[in-house]
């Protein structure tokens, strides 16, 4: 039994690498057209995810009234919903409301294309997440180095700006690159809305060629190529960026 | 008085839903939970022994799994395995389940690590010192003790779990999502079918609601558990 099955899947192991060359021949440029757009989303939802989240986790930290508990409504039914179905409501559902007429305007700025509704639904979910990363660190910044900048002669903001934000950036920092990480893995669900990044153009390609198992072999090694590069980057962060209290 | 009609497209969307989605739903969370915590913890445990090799392959499975988007797991078994051998042709359902057990046990395998770890030494001392063997130290005396510290990350894949299998409505498998989107294309489809309007907004919305509504209360259970247990 042994004696036979190793072979075998040696010499299909041996096919599969073979044919993974002329694959990588025919699809190579697609495959990183589409790279670029999975990395163009990732990017713009990334960079927004982390403005949501100091703005909303400094509101949080800070129970600044009324913006406080609508960030606390924001995060709640995010994080409690599936990112699918909140991708199927922006891009599905919301261009319903775009004939009606909302005190004199017409909300027709609700009907997204393919890449502003990707963009923005695994923003929001990021932003959602990164609130609570955010709201977590700042909170973790001791009281006496805030009472120490406000002894210092700054302002609220300032200080936030020159005490808080700084170091407790860097104690969010991990959660909320782990949150990037999943923004990234996230854009894979666009295929459901058609925003041809990697996930959809490898399906495309899959059903032009039928290479099967090529197809999935390329899609499965860039995706943990990036997310494992990432994972990486936070690990020598921790050591470079740690609090100099913490050494 | 303010009389609120409920449209009569309603009804039908709201039963197919409640009768075919949800339970598919459900089976789907119920068989990845179960699937995802036993292979999890046994993972979780073998990785605290330190022999190389074996921690190695625990390391690549954990990484991979947790890697990978979900989407594309369960793309690969339930698209990429039948063209290895017609035998590992599986429905929608039982793929998306496998997809979520593979992706949810990495995340247990990683907690369980952790929980074990965190149980001090002389905990193992005393159990060897009593005369139990690994297998024994572990069943009744390491792990409940880590089980404890388990269950808060035990409730959050829960929820993760439900949310995520609305994956399954990619390869169409009929849970809560695909019955929405079902039923929204079949009332924006002619009469008599249909009756060629759009009602996105409402069913994805409703849907919404119905996930908030699940997984609310268990986020809550799971911050107070971590509040409580840890």
């Amino acid at each position: 039994m042994q004696g036979t099955a190793a072979p075998a899947l040696s010499a299909m192991m041996l096919a599969v690498a073979f044919e993974l060359g002329a694959f990588l021949d025919e699809n190579a440029t697609e495959l990183a057209h589409a790279l670029v757009r999975t990395l163009k989303v990732s990017v713009i939802a990334i960079a927004g995810a982390f403005v949501i989240g100091a703005v909303l986790g400094a509101a949080r930290a800070h129970r600044v009234p009324v913006i406080s508990q609508l960030a606390a409504v924001y995060v709640e039914v995010i994080r409690n919903t599936p990112i699918l179905v909140q991708i199927f409501f922006i891009f599905f559902g919301l261009p319903q409301l775009a004939n009606v007429e909302f005190v004199g305007v017409r909300l027709e700025f609700l009907r997204f294309d393919a890449f502003t509704a990707g963009w923005l639904a695994v923003m929001i979910w990021g932003g959602a997440f990164n609130t609570e990363n955010f709201r977590a660190g700042f909170e973790a910044v001791p009281y006496r180095y805030r009472e120490a900048g406000l002894a210092l002669g700054f302002g609220r903001v300032r200080t936030f700006l020159n005490v808080t934000l700084p170091i407790g950036g860097r104690i969010a920092l991990p959660s909320s690159i782990n949150t990037y990480i999943s923004v990234l893995k996230n854009t894979s669900l666009l295929y459901v809305i058609a925003y041809d990044e990697l996930t959809s153009t490898a399906l495309q390609i899959n059903a032009l060629t039928l290479r099967t198992l090529e197809t999935f072999f390329v899609l499965g090694v860039v995706y943990l190529a990036l997310v494992w590069t990432l994972s990486a980057l936070i690990r020598l962060l921790e050591g470079h960026l740690a609090l100099p209290e913490s050494h | 008085m303010l009389a609120v009609t409920i449209p009569d497209w309603v009804e039908p969307v709201a039963r197919y839903i409640f009768e075919v989605g949800i339970p598919n739903t459900l089976r789907i969370a119920a068989i990845s939970l179960v699937a995802a915590t036993t292979i999890g913890v046994l993972l979780g445990t073998l990785l605290t022994i330190r022999f190389l090799p074996s921690r190695a392959l625990i390391r690549l499975y954990i990484e991979v799994w947790r890697g990978l988007p979900i989407l594309v797991t369960v793309f690969m078994i339930y698209l990429a395995l039948p063209a290895f051998t017609l035998r590992l042709e599986f429905k929608p359902l039982t793929a998306a389940a496998i997809g979520l057990s593979l992706w949810g046990s990495a995340q247990i395998a990683e907690a369980t690590r952790g929980a074990i770890q965190s149980i001090p030494r002389e905990q193992h001392e005393a159990a060897a010192a009593l005369g139990f063997g690994w297998v024994g130290r572990h069943a009744f005396v390491i792990l409940p003790q880590a089980l404890r510290r388990l269950l808060p990350p035990l409730v959050s894949l829960l929820v993760n779990i439900i949310q995520n299998t609305t994956i399954a409505q990619v390869i169409g498998a009929p849970e809560v999502l695909e019955t929405a989107e079902r039923s929204v294309e079949r009332i924006a489809s002619e009469p008599p079918a249909g009756t060629g309007e759009i009602h996105a907004f409402e069913i994805y919305g409703a849907v919404m609601v119905v996930f908030f509504l699940i997984s609310f209360p268990l986020t809550r259970l799971a911050a107070y558990l971590e509040r409580r247990l840890v």
